[in-house]
């Protein structure tokens, strides 16, 4: 069997997806207290009090707690000398392999929930695909821009 | 440099230019004309009528003004080892394109060159971001002026001291001469286009014969009065979209033979040059250096009546033609694939010994279909009973299908190549060299994991994006395998072999 990468992102980016989580859920109550209005006026019919309390209970709890928990307990990256692997997913798991000298760009990304948890992303670009690394502490992802640019820099190979 | 000149296009580009705008919105004046242009002229007074077509006038007459307008104002010479381009008429433009930056020059003789012995030549670069524009299009020259711009680019090619390699390529460039490779005759073209094409005059036949039998179809059960209506209807109905599939195959046939009239393939200097086209001869190339992938393309169809399909993926190459995906060959006896990729790509191995999937992973080519199938074919049965099951024809049909892709599905490692084969409906077998794949990815869901498989994902570069192949549900050993051979650190062996020039 193959290693599994080394690195884990930031424990913090857990809290994020958390958080993320909770957005969507927030959004799914919106809608169901919508559609209760709705029933209220017209059918008042009790299941569907129901089902809309299990589907919004259900949602907080895969969205908020597991789905994060899973994807970030999967969420493994490195970067060696000569290449980059990163392996991730939720019900699919995938494992990338992009070698350095394939590298073309890579660029940090920080939106305002990253920002207020000293997260950043980052996005390496190859000729033809792109890959992220969804939460890394803002240094640590500096430094790794830094280290990931100087590495590909040795590229002996045109495309 | 010395003095340099700045040349002119020839005038018939003005009328080129005229045309081609044209051309672009035949359509939307087509649409206004019988909407409101000709129809004017039923009413009382002819003013509104002349107003129209006054204004068809005028917007004809600018158009014709514009296209000598751009031809009067373009300008292109050679200054500094680049090519320079002036256009524009309020905002002055220009382009500098470096002449090492130049990867491929393409002529097309259209029917309106061919009189004057001109050529467009469009000037192709690596073209970097989306947004850059570094294409540059002389919609007329002179042949001698093309081969000007051939000559001024070898030339300062050559010139470039870090470019050794390059220059060697390019003193071997004057001296071989093109040696053709693969013609197509006309009965290929005519298998080509019709199987194609062909595909729904078949299906619309069928559908012909099969409404011969439309008594069984259960009319009572929609409404007595209309019955004989709707089977009169419905044969109506077929035999237009028959006859209507049969015009178009006509047409696509005729299509093909204007098109690719005289293909021909041949390599001249590291750069495969096609020619094709009857009324408006074609004339790409293609440097070796810049394909990243072979692919050999089976349709069903094709597969058995013994053709196959060639396509390579070229980096690079300009955001209006998204995938260079070029038809190196649009169809070839399977016999004779080998003969002619043997003579372009000298390092291919043609005949790998291919490692398949293992049998455990049968299902997971046949299960997921069943998904779909079944609620569908629940819901057909349910609301037409008697023959609604028929759809469950569906299931052998996807059973058998995923058998078939399961039986193609392997890849074969070779040295620097690795060539990877897998069907969706048409079978693909696509060779690609270790250095041009971009990245490489294990994917594994749930269910593979359990039986020990997962599928491996390559991406290489395809025009200014990527293109993907898959080898679906390998043995986890075997899909281990290719990423270790992939790991530029664990197969340093390889690495260090002499790189070859082309895939």
């Amino acid at each position: 069997m193959r290693m599994e990468p080394i690195n884990r992102i930031s424990e913090k980016g857990l809290l994020v997806w958390r958080i993320y989580g909770v957005f969507q859920t927030l959004i799914a109550v919106v809608i169901g207290i919508g559609a209760s209005v709705i029933n209220y006026f017209i059918g008042n019919f009790i299941w569907l009090y129901i089902v809309v309390g299990v589907v919004i209970l259900l949602m907080a709890y895969f969205l908020i707690y597991l789905f994060p928990k899973v994807r970030w307990m999967r969420w493994r990256y490195e970067v060696r000398e000569q290449e980059i692997e990163l392996q991730h997913g939720l019900f699919v798991v995938k494992r990338t392999l992009v070698p350095m000298v394939r590298v073309q760009h890579v660029d940090t990304e920080q939106g305002p929930i990253l920002r207020k948890y000293d997260l950043a992303s980052i996005t390496i670009s190859t000729a033809a695909t792109n890959h992220i690394i969804p939460a890394l502490l803002t240094a640590e992802a500096d430094e790794l821009r830094g280290r990931i640019s100087v590495l590909a820099r040795v590229a002996e190979d045109d495309v | 440099m010395m003095f340099n000149e700045k040349y002119k296009l020839h005038p018939i580009s003005a009328i080129i230019n005229f045309i081609k705008v044209l051309k672009d919105m035949i359509l939307p004046f087509i649409v206004v004309v019988t909407v409101n242009g000709f129809g004017g002229s039923r009413d009382s007074d002819g003013w509104p009528s002349f107003i129209t077509y006054s204004i068809y006038a005028v917007v004809l007459i600018f158009l014709l003004v514009s296209g000598i307008v751009k031809w009067k104002r373009f300008r292109y010479w050679f200054e500094d080892g680049e090519l320079r381009i002036e256009y524009g008429l309020f905002v002055k433009k220009m382009r500098y394109i470096p002449f090492e930056r130049i990867q491929s020059l393409n002529y097309t003789e259209g029917i309106f060159h061919r009189p004057f012995g001109l050529v467009k030549v469009k000037v192709e670069t690596a073209g970097g971001g989306p947004t850059e524009e570094a294409d540059a299009v002389l919609t007329a020259i002179t042949k001698d002026a093309a081969e000007q711009i051939k000559r001024e680019m070898i030339q300062t090619k050559s010139k470039q001291p870090g470019e050794l390699n390059e220059a060697i390529q390019h003193e071997v460039v004057l001296t071989e001469e093109a040696r053709p490779i693969f013609t197509m005759s006309i009965k290929d073209l005519i298998v080509l286009a019709s199987t194609s094409g062909g595909v729904g005059v078949f299906f619309s036949g069928l559908a012909v014969f099969a409404a011969q039998f439309s008594n069984i179809i259960p009319y009572e059960m929609i409404y007595d009065e209309i019955v004989v209506f709707i089977r009169f209807g419905a044969l109506i109905i077929v035999l237009g979209v028959f006859f209507v599939l049969l015009v178009a195959w006509v047409v696509s046939v005729f299509l093909t033979l204007i098109n690719y009239y005289n293909f021909t393939i041949s390599i001249e200097d590291n750069e495969i040059v096609i020619t094709r086209g009857l009324l408006e001869k074609k004339k790409i190339t293609l440097p070796l250096s810049r394909i990243q992938g072979v692919r050999v393309v089976e349709n069903p169809f094709r597969q058995l009546i013994g053709y196959a399909s060639i396509i390579v993926d070229s980096a690079g190459g300009s955001l209006e033609e998204k995938d260079e995906k070029i038809r190196l060959l649009p169809l070839v006896k399977k016999t004779k694939i080998h003969s002619v990729l043997e003579q372009i790509f000298l390092d291919l191995d043609l005949e790998p010994n291919f490692i398949t999937v293992p049998k455990r992973s049968r299902k997971f080519f046949y299960r997921l279909d069943f998904l779909w199938i079944i609620p569908v074919s629940t819901t057909i049965i349910y609301f037409f009973y008697p023959f609604g099951l028929l759809s469950l024809i569906l299931l052998p049909l996807s059973y058998i299908f995923g058998m078939w892709q399961q039986r193609t599905a392997g890849y074969a490692v070779n040295g620097p190549h690795l060539v990877m084969r897998y069907r969706n409906l048409s079978k693909v077998t696509i060779w690609m060299e270790k250095k041009r794949i971009q990245s490489m990815t294990e994917r594994m869901t749930f269910f593979q994991k359990r039986k020990n498989v997962s599928s491996i994902i390559t991406t290489i570069k395809s025009g200014v994006s990527g293109s993907t192949a898959i080898v679906p549900h390998l043995d986890k050993a075997d899909a281990e395998r290719l990423i270790n051979w992939y790991q530029p650190t664990k197969s340093n062996t390889i690495q260090k072999e002499k790189e070859q020039p082309i895939v």
